[in-house]
């Protein structure tokens, strides 16, 4: 695997600033982009609608009053953890692997945690009062509620979405220097270089930088903990059987990560293909990629496991039914639909083919991605629709503004991923000239 | 203007061995006022330099300490400044602040060092005279640049010096 040649320092720099300077994939871009642009239409659309008239056109309501801002708010959280952990645990760690990745990961972690962001806030009813998350001195002398976990959620997304992006922009200045000075148009110089913010390479800036971008890492590996540990604990502070339990926070994170390195094996096999950098993006990554998915989602199903037994374990009779409910309810199908598409696909890739299969990569990815939206699908709804009173219990079904909502989400995705595949490098161009250098 | 002097002499070289190597071969020939430029970080061409650092953890730390100190006021004072009795629970309820506390130390440890770095480096700063030198825009690709610098005690040998260290080239940056 290690036979393949290493490209050369001027190659790396050729390959991934030509990307943005003399655009590879014109039209299949332009098409993507289009794509992502109608997407992003329909989430204007069905927020203006929501702002006109409320929560009310969605589907949730008592007892489900969560729904799908709330389970798609932590799908998108937990796809955005990956990029996180493959750049910063895998640079503490030595893997210089990674150094392929990292850049487009984190691009997508930005991404991904726009699209979660936007949730919670667009489900408040009132998302023009968001402010009232803030400790200001109001003239109504009221302050927010810091014992509570929803107002611990508004510091863990903020604080993860700015770490995200200095961490980001951070590691890029180096590699905006190399556009700068790459680049043949004076607007286009001028635009990289004041984004480069003047970089020259100078040693002592080196020194000091290398020692800023380690110490980044290690403060955002806890971080990514902590932000997925917090949203799960938004429900396991509660009472709600099914929620109720220790598991909760290391099986988000995990299921969380596990979901992220899907997306980033997805994301790395249609760039290396679109942008030809088979050379930077090889098959050993495609490998490496595929055991990550493969231990994290082995992991994962140690949380399914666990949380079924702990609901025996603990002998309530509500735990039991939520898990009854579960495995024989209504919604049946996505506690079964998460459990086959997220593991029995995943088994191909104990087999070195399988993981070096881009196709098969990628389809085994897309199949988690989705079991990983009916995880928590299912955990929101089976533990909400039938709780404690019978008098209580109801169902739950999405609406088309559920939906037109959350296909939006996809564009607001896609349209900054997009533009960052199209004007940024989206590989880290001097970290992979340092393992060129032996 | 004529004899000014100038900002310093730049060789360019191949690989980060040789330039590693003609810093050492420099301070080797009475050389003091030394930079180096290169695509990556070097870590022989910091040591041949003398270059240390050790600050910017302590940034990071203070700036965690003060994302603590600052998000502990704000939840102390807002809650006894508006004080809500939740089933007879402590106004002060530690375990519950500890996880916003984390994060805003989080926050402030990355944010402070981040402003330190800049500020200790001088930048943004879109104008120096290196980037006057034409071979220079290589420093971001694969070529590995020594300045020695005018003020250097010894820089009128600084031609001679560097011609013996086969540079691809050498620049003279106004």
């Amino acid at each position: 695997m290690s036979d393949i040649p290493v490209p050369s320092q001027h190659e790396v720099t050729r390959e991934v600033a030509d990307v943005p300077l003399r655009f590879p994939a014109r039209r299949a871009w332009w098409i993507a982009f289009g794509i992502a642009l109608a997407l992003l239409s329909l989430f204007v659309v069905s927020v203006v609608h929501l702002l006109m008239n409320g929560p009310g056109i969605w589907g949730n309501n008592m007892p489900v009053n969560w729904g799908f801002p709330i389970f798609v708010y932590v799908w998108w959280l937990g796809l955005g953890h990956a990029g996180t952990l493959i750049s910063a645990l895998l640079l503490l760690l030595g893997q210089e692997w990674r150094n392929a990745l990292n850049r487009f990961a984190e691009a997508m972690t930005l991404c991904a945690v726009i699209c979660a962001g936007i949730y919670p806030i667009i489900h408040l009813g009132r998302p023009w009062f968001l402010y009232w998350m803030f400790p200001y001195p109001a003239t109504m002398g009221v302050w927010p509620q810091f014992r509570s976990p929803l107002e611990w959620d508004i510091w863990a997304v903020m604080t993860y979405l700015i770490v995200s992006a200095i961490f980001w922009y951070i590691g890029l200045v180096p590699d905006l220097a190399t556009m700068r000075d790459r680049a043949r148009s004076l607007a286009k110089k001028r635009i990289y270089g004041l984004f480069a913010l003047g970089w020259r390479g100078q040693a002592i800036h080196w020194l000091r930088w290398k020692k800023l971008y380690r110490l980044m890492a290690a403060i955002a590996v806890p971080l990514v903990v902590s932000v997925h540990s917090e949203v799960s604990l938004l429900f396991a502070a509660g009472q709600i059987p099914g929620w109720h339990s220790t598991i909760y926070p290391p099986y988000f994170v995990l299921g969380a990560a596990f979901s992220g390195f899907a997306i980033v094996s997805m994301i790395a096999i249609v760039v290396r293909r679109a942008f030809h950098l088979e050379a930077l993006v090889t098959n050993r990554h495609l490998d490496l990629l595929g055991k990550v998915l493969l231990a994290s989602g082995l992991m994962t199903a140690y949380g399914y496991v666990f949380e079924a037994f702990d609901a025996l374990y603990s002998g309530d009779a509500h735990e039991i039914g939520t898990l009854m409910d579960r495995v024989g309810g209504v919604y049946l199908w996505s506690y079964w639909g998460a459990i086959i598409l997220n593991f029995l696909p995943l088994q191909g890739l104990w087999f070195a083919r399988v993981r070096n299969s881009p196709l098969l990569l990628f389809l085994i990815s897309a199949s988690v991605m989705i079991g990983m939206w009916m995880e928590r699908y299912m955990l929101l709804v089976t533990s909400l629709y039938q709780d404690f009173l019978p008098s209580s219990f109801g169902r739950y079904t999405p609406t088309f503004w559920d939906w037109s909502t959350y296909i939006g989400t996809l564009g607001l995705f896609l349209t900054p991923f997009l533009l960052f595949l199209r004007f940024i490098p989206s590989i880290s161009m001097f970290e992979e000239k340092e393992i060129a250098d032996g | 203007m004529a004899d000014r002097a100038p900002f310093g002499l730049l060789a360019e070289f191949r690989t980060a061995e040789d330039l590693e190597a003609a810093v050492h071969a420099a301070l080797d020939n009475g050389h003091q006022r030394l930079d180096a430029f290169t695509p990556f970080p070097v870590e022989g061409v910091n040591e041949a330099l003398g270059l240390t650092e050790n600050r910017i953890g302590w940034f990071s730390l203070g700036g965690g300490i003060l994302g603590i100190a600052l998000m502990l006021a704000i939840q102390i004072g807002s809650n006894f400044n508006y004080p809500i009795n939740v089933g007879g629970r402590p106004i002060l309820a530690w375990p519950a602040f500890a996880v916003v506390d984390f994060e805003l130390m989080v926050l402030f440890s990355v944010i402070v060092p981040v402003l330190a770095m800049l500020i200790l480096d001088r930048l943004p700063k879109l104008h120096h005279p290196i980037f006057n030198a034409p071979r220079f825009a290589l420093a971001s690709d694969d070529r590995f640049f020594l300045l020695i610098k005018g003020d250097d005690p010894r820089f009128t040998e600084a031609g001679l010096f560097l011609d013996t260290r086969n540079p691809v080239s050498i620049e003279r940056v106004e």
